[in-house]
């Protein structure tokens, strides 16, 4: 009776936007009659951060200090379309409707930057709040003069709108293929789970988890990091505590409360070490590729093949509780070999469990070596 | 000074610390009515008569709503694209699900209109639940939907299909077959925020709803779709979420606040408590995933064979849609030219299942990672090699086709080994993302290249 450690690894992809696209987002931009920036976009913040990175990316694009730019993603009178936030679109495809929308209310600001300064639009540049002509930085204009101009010399708004949408992408349901790209760019991930195992009582310790992320550009690392680090604990959750239905199939043992459902708490974190590496999307806001959901997807494996290694035993029915671990313990099953045929889990299989082997009145599932 | 890569805090963080930040639920106004809704207690029965007479009567009610309440009762997220609508928002005949939503009361405070659940007459005629999705073909299983035991509406079939390359003769050529059987289960989406909403009728015959949905304009169409409603007599506010996952993707209170508001014309405020949000309110789907995978003894993947049953629960919401990205996505971050997969939506007797964070991918990220592990095991190879080997390269097509661009399989792997300071051989630690050639464009992955004018080759 001993505690064992073990090292797994696993490497994931995961794919930006709504599966066949399809799902516009929208948002509008305007300056105040003293140059600071209003930005209107349906994209709710679910925690993700998503509100201060499509800030951060309105602040780049025109040029203007971060503190001058307020978002307004409080109600649909005021904003346009957002899909929503969920299949990691946020940052890419929200974050590219106010990237466009600031590209509009940037041209409209050297417009008028133009005509104050006398030098052709093309010959200007925003930095810092304010526009300058390209070599002769003594010719220069802040935006609050700017949107200044607008209002009281001009009577105009400076406003941009920016849509961000890709086409609904059809699948050949004979075949699953695809004409065009069902969605934005694919981001990766490799994770290493280092985990102890008791093998008296199945208890299972994620000792620290290495992870790497291929995030396209970090708009915001300490957001990127804040997804690394909760989405593990999620994932963590997912590969040795949780369990909606303990005894799944059976609706048996359901927890009701947070009392008798296990989340992942701070006594469960193990140590991390995060990377961040940046190989920029193409079409993405500077870059961007999306991190939101991915993050939890990559350690249920990673640790499952870390208890293969310390015990022995492959567990395969998330989660890893004592329970499944010591009965793998006590199973130690071996696959069965037919010929060049090498078949594990074949108990848990449509075929070992199913009356008809899954296949009443000769319809039925496809069996993977029927 | 660049915003753009700056550590910069997150704008809601010091509202969140200090208890400042303003959710639904802090949302109160004057006239404000509650709601509790009377919930199935059986996992699977007809329902015969609901009364909710005696309820409406007693003192503190101001209405109770039920299917004939509602405009457009059924509905379905895949309607625009064609295919039905099977999900009813308030049980109409038959519940399938513990939970499942029947009626529900506004009355001035919570306990009144617990009270009036209490004489809401329902008679039920109980069924025999159906729970694994293993059986669902099986002759005595349990029919939960007139259609049958699985989602008909992948084109012409009730599965959907992947089929790529010539998957026969790579089983036929595989010096092995691995196979294995991958069951990650159900958990919830555990917010700190329960389901909340609030509807407000205003003067003008608009209703402003206060909502704690990810997905403000996709709500306000579910609940407009139900109403029969244009999209300018409703006013969405949100955009501040105690935690959503993916379960703040359902639609889980607003309408019936805004058909209890219609019918009182008064604010409804309905907060569901932490029993609601663990028995009723949706989970992430448990998945049964059979691979089998045709290998050879130096570590190719060739082939691969795989059923999927998804387990949608009582109704389908996103599943169908979940399933499709499973499929996308069910070679992993690896390229295998030659495919075989099955996957079906089977109904059970549990809440309906729904998004939830790597919605359709987490699955296969668990399945296919284990049976990578599993393959270098059984092959008695590095299992960091096995990936680098058969990592997806520009120019690889995925499953369905995409041609892949730039994938970072071979940067995160050696990022991953370097950081933990395991020594790659030097053609694995050389290896690159680029086109592939040499002896890493053996035979078999010829066909499912992309030509450099982006063309099939």
């Amino acid at each position: 009776m001993a505690k064992h450690r073990g090292r797994g690894i696993s490497t994931i992809e995961y794919p930006t936007g709504m599966n066949q696209n399809g799902d516009p987002s929208q948002a509008w931009v305007k300056l105040k009659p003293d140059g600071r920036v209003d930005v209107f976009a349906g994209t709710v913040d679910i925690g993700q951060g998503s509100r201060t990175v499509h800030t951060q990316i309105v602040a780049d694009t025109l040029g203007v200090p971060y503190d001058w730019v307020t978002m307004d993603n409080t109600n649909t009178d005021s904003s346009p379309i957002c899909t929503g936030s969920f299949a990691s679109r946020g940052t890419f495809i929200g974050g590219n409707a106010v990237r466009f929308a600031a590209e509009k209310a940037r041209e409209r600001i050297l417009d008028i930057a133009s005509k104050e300064l006398e030098v052709d639009a093309s010959d200007l540049e925003i930095a810092d709040g304010e526009v300058v002509a390209k070599g002769a930085p003594q010719k220069k204009i802040g935006i609050p003069d700017v949107a200044a101009a607008a209002t009281w010399t001009y009577g105009e708004l400076i406003t941009g709108t920016g849509a961000a949408f890709k086409p609904y992408a059809a699948v050949d349901d004979d075949t699953g293929r695809v004409e065009i790209e069902p969605h934005s760019a694919i981001s990766y991930a490799a994770c290493v789970a280092d985990v102890e195992v008791d093998d008296e009582t199945g208890d299972v310790r994620v000792l620290r988890l290495v992870q790497v992320y291929d995030v396209g550009r970090a708009i915001n690392p300490l957001l990127v990091e804040g997804q690394i680090e909760g989405g593990a604990m999620m994932g963590l959750g997912l590969g040795v505590l949780e369990a909606a239905y303990p005894y799944y199939p059976s609706v048996e043992h359901r927890g009701e409360q947070y009392g008798s459902y296990l989340a992942p708490s701070m006594q469960d974190l193990p140590e991390f070490d995060n990377v961040i590496l940046e190989n920029p999307s193409v079409d993405g806001p500077f870059g961007a590729k999306a991190i939101g959901e991915m993050a939890n997807n990559a350690q249920p494996a990673a640790i499952c093949s870390a208890i293969h290694d310390a015990v022995g035993v492959w567990i395969t029915e998330c989660p890893a509780t004592p329970e499944r671990v010591l009965r793998a313990l006590d199973e130690r099953a071996e696959p069965r070999r037919d010929g060049k045929r090498v078949v594990f889990d074949e108990d848990s299989s449509v075929r070992g469990v199913s009356s008809s082997g899954g296949r009443s009145n000769g319809a039925g599932f496809q069996l993977v070596d029927g | 000074m660049k915003a753009v890569g700056a550590r910069l805090p997150r704008y809601d963080g010091l509202g969140h610390v200090t208890g400042r930040t303003a959710y639904v639920d802090d949302v109160r106004v004057a006239g404000m009515l509650w709601t509790k809704a009377l919930r199935s207690p059986h996992h699977f029965a007809a329902v015969r008569s609901v009364d909710t007479r005696k309820a409406e009567e007693l003192a503190g009610v101001h209405a109770a709503v039920t299917h004939a309440d509602v405009p457009k009762n059924l509905y379905g997220h895949l309607e625009a694209l064609g295919v039905p609508a099977d999900e009813p928002l308030l049980a109409d005949g038959e519940v399938r699900y513990k939970g499942q939503p029947i009626a529900a009361v506004a009355a001035e405070d919570e306990a009144t209109a617990l009270a009036a659940l209490d004489l809401i007459e329902v008679e039920y005629e109980e069924r025999e639940p159906f729970f694994d999705v293993r059986k669902a073909f099986d002759p005595d299983a349990p029919r939960i939907h007139p259609w049958g035991p699985v989602y008909p509406h992948f084109g012409p079939h009730d599965h959907r299909r992947i089929r790529k390359g010539d998957v026969a003769a790579a089983f036929d050529r595989a010096d092995l077959v691995v196979q294995g059987v991958y069951r990650p289960t159900a958990i919830e989406h555990c917010p700190v925020e329960p389901q909340t909403g609030l509807a407000v009728p205003e003067v003008h015959g608009r209703l402003t709803i206060y909502s704690c949905t990810q997905a403000m304009y996709f709500s306000m169409g579910v609940v407009a779709a139900h109403l029969e409603w244009p999209l300018n007599k409703l006013k969405f506010v949100g955009g501040t979420v105690g935690g959503g996952f993916g379960g703040k993707v359902d639609t889980a209170t607003e309408t019936i606040c805004a058909l209890l508001a219609i019918k009182s014309q008064r604010p409804v405020k309905w907060r569901w408590t932490r029993e609601e949000e663990f028995l009723a309110s949706s989970t992430r789907a448990p998945w049964h995933m059979e691979i089998a995978d045709a290998v050879t003894s130096d570590g190719w993947i060739i082939g691969r064979r795989m059923l999927t049953l998804h387990d949608a629960g009582a109704y389908t919401r996103f599943s169908s849609y979940g399933l499709t990205k499973h499929s996308f996505h069910h070679t992993g971050a690896y390229t295998i030219p030659n495919l075989d997969f099955n996957g079906y939506v089977v109904y059970t007797n549990r809440v309906p299942t729904t998004a939830m964070r790597g919605f359709g991918v987490t699955s296969i990220s668990f399945a296919t990672e284990m049976q990578m592990n599993r393959i270098a095991k059984v092959l008695d190879l590095d299992p960091w090699e096995v990936r680098l080997k058969n990592a997806n390269r520009v120019g690889d097509t995925s499953a369905n086709w995409v041609a892949l661009s730039d994938p970072s399989t071979v940067p995160v792997v050696q990022a991953a080994a370097k950081r933990v300071g395991v020594e790659l051989k030097p053609e694995f630690r050389l290896m690159t993302k680029d086109r592939r050639s040499g002896d890493l464009l053996p035979d078999h992955l010829v066909e499912q290249l992309v030509s450099t004018d982006g063309g099939e080759s």
